[in-house]
């Protein structure tokens, strides 16, 4: 086997505070290479706020993250700047560049950071597009043009674009139909099976959690509430917790019954 | 054996066809496939020299990436190995060669780039020139139409509103009006002065600062400041907006975006015009004033002697009743290029520099317009 079983996010009790709120107070925890781990809590428990934190966007008041052995906050910036090839990061709404045509947006990492021979730029462009399963007319078409859940594909085709070893998605499923967000979850979950990609990312969706996700991380009261399967989770006697996957016991009473 | 994992994972890509021998020849794959080695990968593939029959060993490949399988399968497709067989290879680095098999066609096919010719990009402009101007004569239309309404109905403007941004438009503008148009009187004067000196004719410098001021510069430089400060604002607000989905918000709420937005910013800024011009006229000529002082040995008294003979109420009125026209074209030109932003970022900063241009290239025309009405009516 060639594979590298090994930690490759750490996050070591951090704290974080806006004035005398304490948004996250001690949160700790790591992530093996390959899995896919998803990051839930109610709203205003600091989940974007973690990410941005993680991945070197906003400073937290206290801890430490180590991100593919990387001190994501006391590290070089060269050393950052190498690591930040490593991982990829789809925003909530995209982030495309709206100046630029799909394949353009795709390209600028590859431009930047990679010396892709000439002949084969194109290719790979339309590679990551099909990756993310994008049809191959949509590369030369601007951001304005695409629907919701076309941004997204075309976003994580960008942050593909190096294949990085880690990938980050902020609310990869929010705003899709349901028809679109269930290949959404097919598509993350074969980055992770195929390319064996590490995929944390932070959601509301029920059908993610129970179909796709290999871990669940819960995020309550400024510290990680739970942390495991999502069978382990749901045996978690907490208040919101219940109530929070309660709204997906109603709506299988009405088809089939809960296994 | 942690370090010769490591070792592997990083040694340079190579592909070498084993040495001639019994059965069918092995194309031998090492070291890293990675998108980071791409062009040693595309240079040592480049490199080889394909029998017609051939298969694949990949026991000595470290790791390969879907960039590191693109570059072997298109390289295989376009030598005619596409049915080389694969062995070697550990599980997961086959799924990947075989993820990107399966997209290796399209992945393959050109992209068609647009181009725009000469010709077809002369005649969208013009279409979007020609549009522009239509929209801009349509809003105008409507908006005028609106403050003639609030001008019947005092009651239905929204008061609230209209002092922000009179706020905003006239108290924050005056400071750089004052410093730009008394920087502009200081300059103006001494140009004048360096050539009336030389015939004696001091005096008449009064003259030609008060007309040329009070009834050009003063409402043409006004109106600059306006169209950059207060134009190129209204459309960055209204374009944010409109965005952001408010301008919808408010009609959805049974609100009109043009009572709400609009008409606040028209009215506020023609009313605030004119105080801003007749700030100018101040200020130029305060420092029309220093400057004869100390250059032209005319004194403060002299001058304002002077100015109350030679110029004549008609000039700076002239300017006055230019500057609520060019704040009515400034303030219509900002909110329409704000409302028909489309939701999309980029869109903003266009629309934003189209106002600022449309704005200057108006009021410069319209200003060329008076002159001509007022020749005519010789005013």
């Amino acid at each position: 086997m060639k594979e590298r079983p090994e930690t490759i996010l750490e996050v070591d009790s951090i704290v974080t505070r806006f004035g005398e709120q304490a948004v996250h107070d001690g949160v700790s925890f790591t992530l093996q290479r390959g899995t896919l781990t998803a990051l839930i809590g109610g709203s205003g428990t600091g989940k974007s706020v973690l990410l941005r934190e993680i991945i070197g966007l906003q400073r937290p008041t206290d801890g430490q993250i180590r991100l593919l052995g990387t001190n994501v906050w006391q590290d070089t910036e060269d050393n950052l700047n190498a690591m930040r090839r490593r991982f990829g990061m789809m925003f909530q709404d995209g982030a495309l560049f709206s100046s630029m045509t799909v394949a353009q947006n795709v390209a600028v990492p590859l431009k930047e950071h990679a010396n892709v021979p000439h002949a084969l730029l194109d290719p790979l462009i339309k590679l990551r597009l099909a990756q993310a399963g994008l049809e191959p007319d949509v590369a030369e078409k601007m951001p304005s043009e695409l629907s919701g859940g076309m941004r997204k594909r075309a976003a994580i085709a960008r942050a593909l674009a190096l294949e990085p070893e880690m990938l980050f998605l902020d609310e990869p499923t929010s705003g899709l139909d349901p028809t679109t967000a269930r290949a959404f979850d097919k598509l993350v979950r074969s980055l992770v099976d195929d390319l064996g990609i590490t995929v944390f990312l932070i959601t509301h969706d029920l059908d993610t959690l129970l179909t796709v996700v290999d871990r669940v991380i819960v995020l309550a009261k400024s510290k990680v509430l739970a942390d495991g399967t999502i069978d382990d989770i749901l045996k978690v006697d907490d208040e919101w917790l219940q109530s929070y996957f309660s709204v997906r016991t109603v709506i299988d009473a009405r088809g089939e019954p809960v296994s | 054996m942690p370090e010769r994992a490591e070792l592997e994972r990083t040694a340079a890509p190579n592909a070498a066809f084993s040495p001639e021998g019994e059965g069918v020849p092995i194309l031998q794959l090492t070291g890293s496939w990675r998108l980071a080695s791409i062009e040693r990968i595309a240079a040592q593939l480049a490199a080889l020299k394909p029998p017609a029959k051939f298969v694949i060993d990949g026991a000595g490949v470290a790791e390969i990436d879907s960039a590191g399988a693109l570059a072997l399968l298109d390289y295989l497709d376009s030598n005619g190995g596409a049915g080389a067989q694969l062995t070697g290879f550990a599980d997961n680095e086959l799924r990947i060669v075989e993820q990107v098999r399966e997209h290796l066609e399209s992945a393959r096919a050109p992209i068609e780039h647009k181009h725009e010719r000469m010709l077809q990009r002369i005649g969208r402009t013009t279409i979007d020139v020609g549009r522009g101007v239509l929209g801009d004569v349509n809003f105008l239309g409507a908006t005028v139409v609106g403050v003639a309404h609030s001008l019947l109905h005092p009651g239905s403007v929204r008061i609230r509103e209209l002092t922000v941004q009179f706020e905003q438009v006239c108290l924050s503008a005056i400071p750089v009006v004052a410093l730009v148009t008394l920087l502009i009187g200081i300059v103006f004067t001494y140009l004048l002065g360096l050539q009336a000196e030389q015939f004696g004719a001091n005096i008449f410098v009064v003259d030609g600062v008060g007309i040329g001021m009070t009834r050009e510069f003063a409402p043409i430089l006004v109106a600059v400041i306006v169209a950059g400060r207060s134009g190129a604002a209204f459309t960055a607000q209204l374009g944010a907006m409109k965005l952001t989905e408010e301008t919808d918000a408010i009609r959805t709420l049974g609100l009109s975006p043009m009572d709400v937005l609009v008409l606040p910013r028209v009215i506020a800024l023609m009313i605030a015009m004119p105080l801003l011009v007749f700030v100018g006229d101040l200020m130029s000529l305060a420092g029309a004033m220093m400057i004869a002082n100390s250059m032209l040995d005319v004194t403060p008294t002299t001058f304002i002697a002077r100015l109350r003979e030679g110029l004549d109420i008609a000039h700076p009125l002239v300017g006055l009743i230019k500057a609520p026209v060019f704040a009515l074209v400034i303030a219509v030109i900002g909110c329409r290029m704000g409302m028909s932003v489309d939701r999309d970022t980029r869109a903003v900063g266009m629309a934003t520099t189209s106002t600022v241009v449309q704005s200057i290239v108006s009021v410069i025309l319209l200003d060329a317009a008076f002159a001509v009405f007022f020749q005519e009516l010789g005013i």
